[in-house]
This record gives C-alpha cells, structure tokens and sequence, in this order.
C-alpha cells in the first residue's frame, strides 16, 4: 500500500476504514476512479476487528462470519483490486483533522506520524463509524470508581488485548454490544448478575435475546436501571430500580447488587463532529446529517456512509450503504472534472416521515436519479401488521403490507420501479409513514 | 483584559482569642438557638463545643453560632447521632522507604495550596520534602474546582479572604507567563436580578477599593447584553470586572509541583503524615519529627497545607483551634460547542439570598479549555471526600443553565463533585502555630483558594522559613540555582498545522492521535508519564492530557492509554490505576495460561 506525500489531489478521499469506508472504496475501484482511503488505526476493518463473534455477512455472503472474517474479506477483495492495477490506496495512522471547501474542490487536512498531510479533492465519503453514550451522558450517579466500562470497552479488552475488565459484572442497557459481553463475560468465566433494561422492550435484537442471554441464564430485568454506583475506588455495588411508567424509579423498591463492574449498553452516536463543524445540522433522530440516497449531504461533494450516518443493526447494510455512497461519489467527483458541478441538490426533496416511523435514511431524494431509491428506517414501537405508505402531493405512489416491525431492526424497503416512475412525475411533497394495521 | 491596579491594603492580622465574655455569649446564642444542652468552653483560644445533637444540620448550626463572636476559630467537638464521619481515605502501602530521611520544611498536602508553598520555598537552599496521601497533586479540592480567579470584590472587607484573593488574582498574570499555564483574563459579569440593587453601587464601589479591586465597570441592561447577547434577560444590567481569569486548576497545581522538583524539591505520593512527635525547645513546644506510613522523618518545619484534613494535621500536633467542615460543591461541564456562545463568567447572585449557605450562589463560567462550567452548588456533608454526584445536587445545577439562553441541559457532557474545607469562622487561616513553635497551618482555604493560592503561598513560606531561622539563629540562604520558569508542556491541540508539523518531524509519535475528542497524541501521553512528578494512573494522564476527558469519554482511547501506559512504565495492564487505592482497571488476564507444575 503506498504512500502519499505533499499537497496532491485525488479523485475521492474516504475516510474512514471499517466495512463503510472499505466499501466505498472499492466501489470508487470499480468506477475506475482513483481513491484514497484514510485510516486512523493502523489496520482496517473498524470495529469488526473486535467483534469475534458470529453472524455477519448473513445478506452479503449468506454465511455467518465473526467480524473479523467480514473484514478481512473486505481487505482481501481491496488487495485483489490493488493489484489489478485499480487505483486505491489506503493510509493507515492518518487522521483527518480538517475538512474545508475550497471553491469547487475539498481540502483536507491530514496528521500522520510523517507530518501534516494536504489532500485536495472532488468528493469525500466520510466513513467514521459510531461513539456510545456514556455514562455520565444517561446521568449516572454516584461514586466514580474504576470498573465503569461501556461495551465496546470491554470487547476491546477482552477480545483484543486478552484482558479481563471485570469478573462480576452487572449490564446497564440492552443494546446489542452488552448483550454480546454478557455472553463473552460468562464465556470468559466471569459472573453476569443480569442486564438491567429502564425501558420495558430490549433495544438489542431479538436473536441476541435468544443466544446471548436465554442460553446462558442471564436475567434480563426490563423497566429497571441503576441509579447509583457504588465504592471509592473499585466499583463494590451498584444500586438498581424498578421505574414507573415516566421512566421515574421508584426508590423504595431499589436494590443493592455487590458487583465490581458495570458495563454500559446504552447507545451508539454517530460519530459526525467535524461535519458538524462545517456547520451542517445532524438530524435529531439518525444522529447524522440528512442525505439524499447516494448519501450526499446537503454540501456538494461530502458523502457520508455507515454508522457516521445512522446506526445500522446489520454490517451487510452499512457495505452496502458505503457502496451507495463510493459509487455516485465518483460520479460526482468525474463530472466535477469535466464540468460545474451539477448538484444532485438541484432536484433533490425532502422526504416527510409520519406514522410509526421513528428514522429513516435518506431524508431527501434526488428525482433525478434513473435508479429506485432504497428507504432504511425504523419503527417507534412493536407492531405485528403495518402498512407502509408512501406518497406525493397527497396521490399515493404505493401501499405495502408489513410485517412483525420491532424498533431494533432496521427495515429495508427498496421502492418499486413503478412507484419511483410515479414519485418522479407527481408535483408535491413527497411523505412516508407507517401506520399499525389492525389492532397491533 | 486588564491586570488589576487597585493598591493593596495592609494584610489583616489573625484573628484574636476568645474571651471569656465572649464564651458566655455563645452560651446565651446557642440557648436562644434551641441549642443550649450543648457545652462551650475555649479552648486554644478558640471557642470549643461538645454535646450531642440529632442532626447533621444543627451541629454545623452550632458552630456558626460559636463562630459569631470575635475568636481564632471554632472547635466543634459535637457528635451526631447515628453519623460517624468516614475518616480520611489513606493510602495501602506501608513500607520505610522515607525512615531516616531529614528535611527542613516538609510540607503536608499536594493542593494547590501546598504546591504553590512547595515552589515559594524551593527560592531557598533548604531540603524540602511534600507529603500526599494520594498518587498525584491535587486530587482532591484543586482538581475539583470551576478555575476562576475571582477579582477579590465578593469576601469581606478586612479578612484574609479578601486580601490573599485581590493579591494572588494580581499575581496570576506573570505566574502563567513563568510557569506555562494557560491563564485568561475573561472578566466577569455579576448581573442584577432587579433595578433597584443599581442603588447599591456606591457601596459597591467602596467595597472594591476596601478589598484593593480595581472598581467594577457599570453596565446596563443593553450594555450586558452588547458584551453577551445570550445573557438571560432576566437581567437588569450587572457589573463587569476586568481582572477576573480563569485557569486550569490541575494545570496551575501541576506547574507549581513541577517547578518546585526542578528547583530541588521531592515529592512524596501515597504518603501520609499519621503522627508528630513533640519535644520542647525553651517554653514552647516544637516538633521533632513526624511519622509517616513510610517511616519516621525529621522536619526543620512543618507547614499544615491539608486541605480537608488541615485540622487533624493540627489535632496530630495537639494544636486544635479550628474544624473543618465540608461543604459539597457539584458542578455541571458542557460541550465545547458552546464556547462562542459566552465570553465572561456570568452570576446572578441573590443578594438578599436567604443566607442559606455560605458559598456564592454560582454561575456559568467558560473553562480554560473550551467548556462551560456550571455551578456550583453547596450543600454541607459530614464526609469529606464524598465526591458522588446525586440527582438533586444535579438538578440544581441545571438552574444556571438559565443564565445563557443559549445553552440546555443536553449539552452537558459530564459533571463532578468537590468538597470544600470551610471552618466556621469562614476566613483562611495562615498563621503560624501559636502552641508549637515549628508549624505553619494553612488552612480553611476554601472558594477562592485557588485565586488566592499564589499569595498564601508567600506568606506560609515565609512564616515557615522564619521559624527555622528563629531556631538556626541564621538567615536561610537563598536557591542560587532557582530557576522560575517552567516549559509549558506541548498542547498539540492548540497548535496551527504548520508548527505541529514542525513537531512531528522530530518526534513522529506527536503524530498519532489517540483521544480524539480531545485531539491529544500519543506523544503528549508519552510526555505526561515522563513528567517530573512521575505519576502513572490514568487519571493522572487524563488530568494533564485530557486524553479520556471529551465526548466519548475514553471509549476509543482507554486501551490504547493503558497500552501507553504499559510501555512506558513497564506496569502490567493489571497493576495500572485509574488513580489511588485499589482502583485497579483490569482484573486478571481472559485466558490464564496454567503451566503444567515442573518437577524437579
Ligand atoms: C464498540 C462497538 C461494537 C460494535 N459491535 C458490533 C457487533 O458486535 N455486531 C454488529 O453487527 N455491529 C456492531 N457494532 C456496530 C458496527 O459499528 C457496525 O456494524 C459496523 O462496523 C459499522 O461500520 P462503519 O464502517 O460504519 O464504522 P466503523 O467500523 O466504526 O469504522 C469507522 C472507522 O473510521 C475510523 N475513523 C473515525 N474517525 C476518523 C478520522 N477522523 N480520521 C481517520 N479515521 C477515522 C475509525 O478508526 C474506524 O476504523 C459495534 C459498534 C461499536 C461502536
Ligand atoms: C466545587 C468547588 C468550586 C470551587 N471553585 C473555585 C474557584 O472557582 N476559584 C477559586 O479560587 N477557588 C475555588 N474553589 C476552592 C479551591 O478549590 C480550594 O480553595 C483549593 O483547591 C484548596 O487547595 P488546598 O491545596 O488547600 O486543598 P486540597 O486540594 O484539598 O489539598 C490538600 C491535600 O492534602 C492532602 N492531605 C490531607 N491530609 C494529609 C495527610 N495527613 N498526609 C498527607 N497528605 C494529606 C490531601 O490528599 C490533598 O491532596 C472551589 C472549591 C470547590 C469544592
């Protein structure tokens, strides 16, 4: 993989090299577009390269991979691509430190351990993933000793530097990551007292319920949080509630549980801090900023896929997200060469969600675009049977059955050719809702 | 903004002892207080109380009334049933890694305070030593704190308070300049909450020439909001003073410990002073060593610089005149994004207030580093190093949010706890010990003590040095070698691209991000655990880097630290701290490797 040196310019810089990035990039590849991708870590594969456990690449591959199997296919097809003599290079150790617009083009500034870096370029697909909450970010109180870890902490040190965060563990949230500790603690032999959960549905998925908690006798107590840690130094105990229906706990009913870890699960945030910085707004409910469906924001040329964008449940969808965006990047930034730029902005609109719709990507779609869009989004609450509508100017474009919809799973909805023909040619504002059928 | 000119008035003398008039009156207060069941004597010359009561409150009660008679301090000697107060957290290790050693001056307490004594003594060729129960300085007060360097208009006319804040907040300007901290003027703005308080501003203005404050500037309620449009309108115009700065709190307690081990000074962490042995030199008493959980230490002098526990430092060298008393402070951080929103330290206190406590009502104040701080709040506490955070305190305050109609409760990133060591008189107390010869207390330096550290620093060395050369019947000499300036350490963060370019070619590790909400690299964490107080735990990184201190707070960057911090101290992951005691990180490794047993 080579390196770069100086001020230069590239067709498109990702940033970012988890599955999102790498995607993205070989998408470019294979645009026959030059592409740079900048890493922070000095491996690619993000945060796979900490997720050893199974179920990955189920859509993509049909197999279920361990993250860093889906990673290193991901690597493998770069490397096969390098050496075809496509045009992507990756920079490892290097950090984006600032991004600016500089008249047509994009500027950006790089630190690495050779020095500052500056990169022009026509598009740039960011690429960096998600952070979690915290918590001091859910108001936790009490002491402040060690043994507070969140999730991805924890698999961090267990899973890649082999050691033990904890070895009577209790579970606060019951996303995803904690409930996969859950399982890895016990694995490891630690005790796991239970996964306590304020609200009164898991937020995780379903098949981690199963697999993670059920199989190995983990309690998961729904409506109940911690509302105070306990000890100096080393976590001693934390004090768990049951909570009323505002989400109030109810302090007579609370319970003291001797642990000496606390392992948070209790949300992921994409991570967008210098795209805030350019000054575009983050949209409150996805936690990124709105894209049309090849992922560009509302500045020309700046891209934003994966986790940076809103957080999938399933990597196969955050791949093909990247690609989504590595693709008309390329567009974008081969046109840039040859012309003004043509925004996609110009006949782009925004798209209203009502309903049962709690977020969705894109939040605008360019009607100029020949392709279908595909709609990622999530309900608010369980519903058995739902209909999805969707339609513009008040004339429906299209009705469809739904069904078993739980808030944790994003849905993918690819709208119909006929439907798309029908959104394009209707004046109006374009709308999409879920609505419960029937007694759901 | 501007350095303050106002001419500093003479220094107060101590406070005198009481008189027997004086103990009959707290007598009659207490009896009209519904506390008359309680004992009162003198003691020390200060006013001594005992007896039981039933509550937290009326002990504390109690001793303000006590207090309001003229006197050198109260001893509140009163239990409360059903509290014990948790005694003073010390450190595990026991060993004699100090026994034999002989010092001048040792001082007890890394705060801000006993740093700043430490780098004032460190002028003079003596050997000094400073003792900390804890693994780093200021841990406790000084790292607990909102980092503003009050004017010196809010403490009374006539106190120490008022003298050490207006002299140290003078200081502050050149001390930043020598000892590389960040240091920034902001000025503040106290707001009025009504029209009518304008009338007190000839009072006002006589106050700041009392406490040699250079006179606040009048605004009015256009002229505040000119200065900072997002001010509450609430408001009714306020006063702005000039001089007021903020700081890092742990930045300046660190650069004082720094320069003070340059100049020759050592440092002794995890060491606390558990006893003094007196002897009698002529008809007073003076000590001729002191015990520690690393062996016993000669000491020339002492200085008492304890913070919380300054009254057991004196109860140990049987010279009690003083208690102190925690009073709780929780302040609220919030995210960096609302740096531009706000440009000097805002308060609305309520001046007819209900006179419930006794520490300013708090405001929203920027930080050296970005933030906003809020707070804080103040709620007595019979445990001194309580620093957990409840949701009431927390909610209170949210309510200085309301200062900046700009900022919301969701952009509150963390928050903390610090306790303040307040006695009942309510003033410092820097004096030398009446009862034994040797020894220096520095105490009861609560809000604005850390304003006030640089010039209590002055005269604590001062009065220290002057009981040695009593002794010695010599002049100390001088530190021929003393050098006043300490490097700023390298805050890549703050540097343009081109200069940190400059950096990473001579030291590529400058060039790895580690923490990256709070951009600092591999290389300042590096430089962190070679600093010259050699500490390790990762508060210690965090509290110098800030590496762990933003958004995420260390989610990515924790692994990656311990790492660091394995490399450069050779620590295995499972003995690094996140700070004292047994505030072990990691416990064991996953996958213990059992070696078949060798025979041999
Ligand atoms: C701790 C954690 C654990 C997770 N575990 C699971 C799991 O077990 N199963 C699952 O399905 N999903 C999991 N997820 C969700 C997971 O993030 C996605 O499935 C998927 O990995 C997201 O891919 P991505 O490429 O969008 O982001 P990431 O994989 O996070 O990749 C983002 C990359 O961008 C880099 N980067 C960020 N900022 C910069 C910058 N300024 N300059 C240079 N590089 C930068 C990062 O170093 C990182 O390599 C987890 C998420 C987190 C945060
Ligand atoms: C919430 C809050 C906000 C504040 N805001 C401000 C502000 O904005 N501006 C301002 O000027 N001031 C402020 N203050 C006050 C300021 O923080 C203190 O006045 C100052 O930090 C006191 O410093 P110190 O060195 O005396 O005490 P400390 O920092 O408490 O240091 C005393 C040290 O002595 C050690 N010690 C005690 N006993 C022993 C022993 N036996 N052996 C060895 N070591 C021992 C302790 O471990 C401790 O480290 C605030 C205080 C609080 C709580």
């Amino acid at each position: 993989m080579s390196d770069v040196c100086g001020d230069e310019l590239v067709d498109v810089v990702v940033v970012g090299g988890g599955p999102a990035g790498v995607s993205a990039a070989l998408a470019v590849g294979d645009a026959g577009a030059e592409v740079l991708i900048i890493e922070r870590e000095d491996r690619l594969g993000g945060v796979l390269k900490q997720c050893i456990h199974d179920g990955f690449g189920v859509l993509q591959y049909g197999e279920r991979l361990t993250g860093p199997e889906y990673a290193h296919r991901h690597v493998a097809a770069l490397k096969c691509r390098q050496t075809q003599g496509g045009q992507i290079r990756v920079m490892t150790g290097a950090y984006l430190h600032s991004l600016r617009r500089d008249g047509t083009r994009w500027s950006i500034d790089l630190i690495t351990s050779q020095g500052i870096q500056s990169i022009g370029t026509a598009a740039v697909v960011m690429a960096t993933g998600c952070r979690e909450r915290t918590d001091r970010q859910i108001y936790l109180h009490g002491d402040r000793p060690a043994g507070i870890f969140t999730a991805g902490q924890a698999q961090r040190l267990i899973n890649i530097d082999g050691v033990m965060p904890g070895r009577n563990v209790v579970v606060l949230g019951s996303g995803d990551i904690g409930l996969i500790m859950a399982r890895r603690f016990v694995l490891e032999g630690a005790r796991v007292q239970g996964v306590y959960e304020i609200q009164s549905t898991v937020s995780g998925l379903a098949r981690n319920v199963a697999q993670c908690l059920e199989d190995w006798n983990i309690p998961l107590h729904l409506g109940t949080t911690v509302t105070e840690v306990h000890g100096r130094n080393r976590v001693e105990a934390v004090t768990v509630c049951p909570v009323d229906g505002s989400g109030l706990p109810d302090h007579n009913a609370a319970e003291r549980i001797p642990c000496d870890t606390l392992i948070l699960s209790v949300g992921l945030i994409p991570e967008n801090d210098i795209i805030a910085d350019l000054g575009l707004p983050l949209d409150s409910s996805t936690g990124g900023p709105a894209v049309t469906q090849d992922r560009e924001t509302q500045l020309p040329g700046l891209y934003v896929c994966g986790n940076a964008l809103t957080v999938y449940d399933l990597v196969d969808y955050v791949s093909e997200c990247g690609q989504a965006a590595g693709t008309a990047a390329t567009r974008g930034a081969t046109t840039a060469r040859s012309a003004a730029a043509p925004s996609a902005h110009a006949s782009a609109g925004p798209v209203e969600t009502s309903g049962d719709i709690g977020q969705m990507v894109p939040q605008l779609l360019d009607l100029a675009a020949d392709q279908p869009p595909v709609f990622f989004f999530r309900v608010k609450r369980a519903m058995d049977k739902a209909t999805l509508t969707i339609s513009r100017g008040g004339v429906q474009v299209e009705s469809r059955r739904l069904t078993y919809l739980r808030p944790p799973e994003m849905i993918r909805y690819e709208l119909r050719e006929r439907a798309w023909a029908a959104l394009r040619r209707n004046p109006g504002p374009i709308s999409v809702a879920v609505e419960a059928a029937d007694g759901s | 903004m501007s350095e303050q000119n106002g001419r500093p008035r003479r220094r107060p003398a101590p406070r005198p002892s009481v008189t027997p008039a004086g103990v009959r009156r707290v007598r009659r207060r207490l009896r009209r207080g519904g506390l008359g069941s309680l004992g009162c004597d003198a003691l020390n010359g200060a006013v001594h109380l005992t007896g039981v009561v039933g509550r937290w409150d009326d002990r504390i009660r109690a001793g303000y009334i006590a207090a309001s008679v003229r006197c050198r301090g109260v001893v509140n000697d009163i239990a409360v049933s059903g509290i014990t107060e948790p005694a003073m957290t010390v450190p595990r290790v026991t060993d004699e890694s100090l026994a034999g050693k002989a010092y001048d001056i040792v001082v007890v307490g890394a705060g801000v305070v006993g740093c700043a004594i430490a780098r004032e003594l460190s002028r003079f060729d003596l050997r000094i030593a400073v003792l900390e129960k804890e693994d780093d300085v200021g841990v406790h007060a000084s790292s607990r704190n909102d980092g503003m360097i009050h004017p010196g208009f809010a403490p009374p006319p006539g106190t120490l308070k008022a003298w050490f804040n207006a002299t140290g907040n003078r200081m502050y300007g050149d001390l930043a300049r020598e000892l590389g901290f960040q240091f920034d003027r902001v000025g503040s703005i106290v707001l009025f909450r009504s029209w009518w308080l304008r009338l007190l501003l000839p009072i006002m203005r006589l106050r700041a020439h009392q406490n040699g404050v250079d006179s606040p500037r009048v605004l009015t309620r256009g002229g505040v909001s000119r200065l900072e449009p997002n001010v509450t309108a609430r408001q009714h115009g306020g006063l702005q003073f000039l001089s007021t700065g903020i700081v890092n709190p742990f930045e300046v307690t660190i650069a004082f410990a720094e320069n003070a081990v340059q100049n020759g000074v050592e440092f002794h962490f995890e060491t606390v002073l558990t006893g003094v042995e007196l002897e009698m030199s002529g008809e007073r008493r003076q000590i001729r060593s002191i015990r520690t959980n690393r062996g016993v230490i000669t000491a020339g002098a002492v200085v008492n610089a304890a913070g919380s526990w300054a009254d057991a430092v004196a109860s140990l060298a049987d010279d009690r005149f003083f208690t102190i008393h925690g009073r709780r402070g929780v302040d609220a951080v919030l995210d960096k994004q609302l740096s531009s929103t706000q440009h000097h330290a805002l308060s609305m206190p309520d001046l007819l207030g209900s006179g419930r406590t006794h520490s300013k009502g708090g405001g929203l104040i920027p930080s050296i580093d970005g933030n906003l701080i809020a707070g804080p709040t103040a709620e007595e506490t019979p445990d001194r190093e309580n620093y957990a955070t409840t949701h009431t305190e927390f909610t209170e305050v949210r309510d200085q949010l309301s200062l900046n109609d700009a900022v919301s409760s969701e952009f509150i990133i963390t928050y903390f706890a610090g306790v303040r060591p307040a006695t009942f008189t309510e003033d410092f107390i820097v004096e030398r010990s009446i009862r034994v010869r040797n020894l220096t207390h520095v105490a009861g330096i609560q809000s604005p003590g850390l304003a006030s550290a640089p010039a209590i620093a002055v005269e604590a060395a001062r009065l220290a040095v002057e009981s040695l050369r009593e002794e010695r019947g010599a002049e100390m000499g001088r530190n021929e070698t003393f050098n006043p300036i300490r490097p700023a350490r390298i805050d890549l963060s703050r540097l343009p691209l081109a200069e940190r370019a400059v950096l990473i070619s001579a030291r590529p590790d400058y060039g790895q991000p580690v923490c990256r909400c709070e951009d600092v690299t591999e290389g300042e964490i590096r430089d962190a655990l070679r600093s010259p107080l050699g500490v390790c735990s990762l508060d210690s990184i965090k509290r110098r880097t800030r590496a762990g201190a933003g958004r995420c707070h260390g989610g990515f960057c924790l692994p990656r630290v311990l790492e660091i911090i394995h490399e450069e101290t050779g620590l295995p992951l499972e003995s690094i701290r996140k700070k004292s005691g047994d505030s072990y990180l990691v416990l064991g490794r996953t996958k213990k490797i059992q070696r078949a047993p060798t025979h041999v």
